[in-house]
């Protein structure tokens, strides 16, 4: 009988370890299932909305809307087709997973969703100002980080598919404003922190530079002026509201401004300086909620030489992305000197509707001190009363306005950027208007439709 | 009378299974006209009712195994059958009928193990005939023989074989033999032998999934002749033996050629669409099906190649959930497991079942298991589920070794030859 039972052992022994090896696989396939289902062709995702619950993308396909219904916003929530990457949809596919193993492919009561923080009636106005422009225009709350506005021109309907897309112009399948972009004078910001905390207040208020129209520095370069006639001599704020050019090479050569700290203030604000060939690194990106947003780029070799006093006026090498123009204003609007982080996504729901993710506020590490952010504040604000006041009506705005020269000078794009100064209504914002004398659409007639509709 | 009861209550129950199981089909199936459904119940509750007929010819101790051998092979038929839709699968219909008759042929032959385990040699030549059809027929990259109406693969037919030879009584274990210093048993060596040459004509033919269900046979015998004769396991030795097969794993994974290598580490979900094609659409379909499955016939793994064998378990998971395709897998264990619950009355009987049990698991292992991407994929069928009639043959022949063991008989087979009629007493 012991021999027997010597043989049932060995029975038992190959039986559990059948056994345990299909628990482990129960187990693992229970697990992984939804990984699986990513990779059928009859896989649904859920639905993304906007924060007054209009449904800006359906797993389904079922959105019943008119033709170019999300058109404002497309390139920026994508779909799962795979012609667009950078987008909302395709960076966060996990969380529109509406399955589980449970209720198998037919679940047709999935609650996966994300909820963005996008207002879709905002950018749908924004969108239809720029009248057939191209540009972008992005726009978030300074306090909190939600992304409001996010806008690009030419852009697409997913719902309607690729067809054609050989023939589609440049820029549709791509959300322009995180895209570095040539900053024109909107650069001005940038160099007036640096020289602020260079020079600190004081300093920087007893300089003033004449501008005759244009200027010849050290080495000789011509940096012209807009105003062909020059502005005479001025301060930091005259310069910034006149938008003055051989003011800020002036500055920029300056012997108070060494170049070194012009490179660390930079970098701090977060610039890739100097990248070349030989010292290529790999790109730099800020992340909003999976989405890489370019992050900023110029060059600065010689304080007295065009380039490095080009490219802290805005053109040349120097390249910026709208929105990272947008979350430098928040730094100087909530007078902080730390940027609050944009985001997009405000809450995400599993299949069975439950809050699996919440937006929480981030900020940056400080890029400049609390005192420079008042000045720049003060600076953007009078300009804003001065010249703004009527474009864009009924707003306290500080704002910075920019030509920016593409295409070896044959085009000019209009920037604007800025933030309404107000408590209740804490909106930053930037627009770029491409080719702006091929169009009738007016920056500050954008940011005011765009503002407008968001205070409704 | 009580018996009579109990076999009754048996059959009532392998038929309401297949009943709910094709009323499953009528309302959630996919067929384009009800008599596909009507024929197919037909044949299932016919073939029910004749081998429930039949079976009671057979005197046995107990019936369990055949009924659940016919629920297994019945259930099988039906999820054939429903496979990208509703149709009587009339191939898989026969190859079951070939599976239930070479059952009783396994049954009849082994039941008497003093006479079977005199017959060793003709096992022996058995395997040496297959192995020669091997060589001469397969080629060295193929393991199947086109006849042109079908296709038989001869190294299905060398598992039961190899379980016989591998079979042993303890009478066997005590003729021993001197050679120099060293106690041997001659069976021993053959049985190594055999397997080995076995093992190295599977490598030839290039049919690696049956190399791990003959080393499992082997296995079973090895671990019972070497703990012989006490009655308990040497430590000793199984540590020495678990050691050696251990080494030689690890110095097998190291000197794997380049495309074995490639098979044991492959991430499939990086190109599903290359060597991982059918192990990705399995899990796909099986996640796809969810626990319960997206209904009879409306699966799409249909699509995919070696859907019906060695894919199976996730064709079942697809279309009937993966519950269902989990407990038609527990009932084939449950069949192999029986001889725990009545157990074998002989140690050549137990030995017989334990060498059954191992091939059985190593292949139901092979087929679930690689299908998953848990191991390998070897490409091997799983027992009475997938199509196939080399393995349904050989798979009912071996199941008809459990049904021996179970209901043996006790005859010397010499004695049996002077009176010209075998005495038979059931124990």
């Amino acid at each position: 009988m012991k021999s027997i039972k010597r043989c049932q052992l060995v029975m038992t022994l190959f039986l559990l370890v059948f056994l345990i090896c299909l628990g482990v696989l129960t187990a693992r396939i229970y697990k992984d299932a939804s990984f699986y289902i990513t990779h059928s062709e009859n896989y649904r995702l859920g639905k993304v909305y906007d924060r007054n619950k209009d449904v800006l993308f359906d797993g389904t396909n079922k959105i019943d809307k008119p033709v170019d219904y999300l058109i404002d916003v497309g390139n920026l929530i994508g779909d799962d087709k795979g012609q667009m990457e950078n987008t909302l949809v395709s960076q966060n596919i996990s969380k529109l997973n509406n399955y589980t193993f449970n209720n198998g492919i037919e679940n047709k009561n999935g609650k996966a969703a994300i909820y963005t923080t996008l207002d879709h009636e905002a950018n749908r106005a924004a969108y239809n100002a720029f009248m057939g422009a191209d540009g972008c225009i992005a726009a978030y709350n300074y306090k909190t980080g939600e992304l409001l506005v996010c806008t690009s021109l030419p852009n697409i309907d997913p719902r309607g598919g690729y067809v054609g897309i050989e023939n589609m112009k440049s820029g549709t399948l791509m959300s322009k404003a995180l895209y570095g972009t040539v900053p024109g004078s909107t650069q001005k910001v940038s160099t007036v922190i640096t020289a602020l905390e260079i020079l600190g207040q004081e300093g920087l208020y007893a300089k003033s530079y004449s501008c005759g129209g244009y200027f010849i520095n050290d080495t000789g370069g011509k940096i012209d002026c807009h105003n062909s006639w020059g502005h005479g001599k001025q301060n930091i704020q005259q310069a910034v509201e006149n938008s003055c050019n051989p003011f800020f090479a002036q500055l920029v050569q300056d012997s108070d401004m060494p170049l070194e700290s012009i490179i660390e203030m930079y970098t701090k604000l977060g610039y890739d300086v100097n990248r070349t060939e030989e010292t290529e690194t790999e790109q730099e990106y800020i992340d909003i909620d999976g989405i890489q947003c370019f992050k900023a780029s110029t060059t600065l070799t010689d304080t007295s030489e065009f380039s490095t006093q080009w490219g802290c006026i805005g053109q040349g090498e120097t390249l910026v992305s709208p929105i990272q123009l947008m979350m430098w204003q928040s730094a100087i609007a909530n007078g902080t000197g730390k940027m609050t982080m944009p985001y997009l996504i405000e809450t995400v729901t599993d299949v069975n509707g439950n809050v699996t993710e919440r937006a929480k506020t981030k900020y940056s590490e400080q890029i400049f001190s609390t005192e420079t952010a008042d000045s720049v504040k003060q600076i953007l604000l009078t300009n804003g009363a001065n010249h703004y006041q009527y474009s864009i009506p009924g707003y306290k705005v500080a704002i910075k306005s920019g030509t920016a020269q593409v295409k070896h000078g044959a085009e000019e794009n209009a920037l604007l950027v800025g933030f309404v100064d107000d408590e209740s209504f804490p909106i930053a914002f930037c627009v770029v208007l491409e080719n702006k004398y091929s169009t009738p659409a007016v920056a500050e007639n954008i940011v005011t439709t765009m503002l407008n509709n968001l205070a409704d | 009378m009580k018996k009579a009861l109990t076999y009754l209550i048996s059959c009532v129950f392998v038929m309401a299974v297949h009943g709910s199981m094709l009323l499953t089909v009528y309302n959630n199936g996919k067929y384009d006209s009800v008599n596909d459904v009507i024929t197919l119940s037909a044949a299932v509750i016919l073939l029910d009712a004749v081998y429930f007929a039949i079976m009671p010819l057979f005197k046995q101790r107990t019936y369990a195994v055949d009924f659940m051998l016919l629920l297994i092979l019945n259930m099988s038929m039906i999820f054939q059958s429903c496979f990208g839709g509703v149709h009587f699968d009339m191939k898989h219909f026969i190859t079951m009928i070939a599976a239930l008759v070479s059952c009783r042929i396994g049954f009849m032959l082994c039941r008497n193990h003093r006479w079977i385990q005199t017959k060793k040699k003709f096992f022996w030549a058995g395997i040496g005939i297959l192995l020669v059809v091997i060589f001469l027929f397969t080629g060295d990259r193929s393991m199947w023989i086109d006849l042109g109406f079908m296709s038989i693969q001869p190294s299905e037919f060398i598992k039961p074989l190899l379980v016989l030879a591998c079979a042993t009584s303890i009478g066997e274990q005590q003729n021993r033999h001197k050679v120099g210093e060293i106690n041997i048993v001659y069976d021993n060596v053959i049985i190594f032998g055999i397997t080995a040459v076995v093992i190295l004509f599977q490598w030839w033919c290039r049919d690696l999934g049956s190399i791990p269900t003959f080393a499992a046979i082997y296995a079973s015998c090895f671990f019972m002749r070497i703990c012989y004769p006490k009655a308990k396991f040497s430590r000793k030795t199984l540590i020495i033996a678990g050691s050696v097969v251990g080494v030689a794993a690890i110095a097998g994974i190291i000197l794997a050629p380049a495309y074995v290598k490639a098979r044991l580490f492959a991430d499939i979900w990086s190109n599903p669409t290359g060597d991982g094609y059918q192990q990705t659409k399995a899990l796909i379909s099986i996640a796809e099906g969810g626990w319960f499955g997206k209904g009879p016939g409306y699966g799409f793994l249909h699509e995919v190649f070696a859907y019906e064998s060695d894919i199976v378990f996730a064709t079942i998971s697809e279309e009937w959930g993966l519950l269902f395709a989990i407990m038609t897998v527990l009932m084939l264990l449950l069949i192999v497991a029986m001889p725990l619950v009545n157990p074998p009355r002989s140690y050549y009987h137990g030995t017989m079942c334990a060498g059954v049990c191992a091939a059985f698991t190593t292949q139901m292992a092979l087929n679930i298991f690689g299908s998953c991407n848990m191991i390998p994929f070897t490409g091997v069928t799983l027992p009475f589920i997938s199509a196939g009639g080399s393995s349904m043959v050989t798979s009912g022949l071996m199941i008809g070794m459990i049904v021996a063991a179970q209901s043996p008989v006790f005859t010397n087979p010499k004695k049996s030859k002077k009176k010209g009629k075998q005495k038979r007493r059931t124990v």
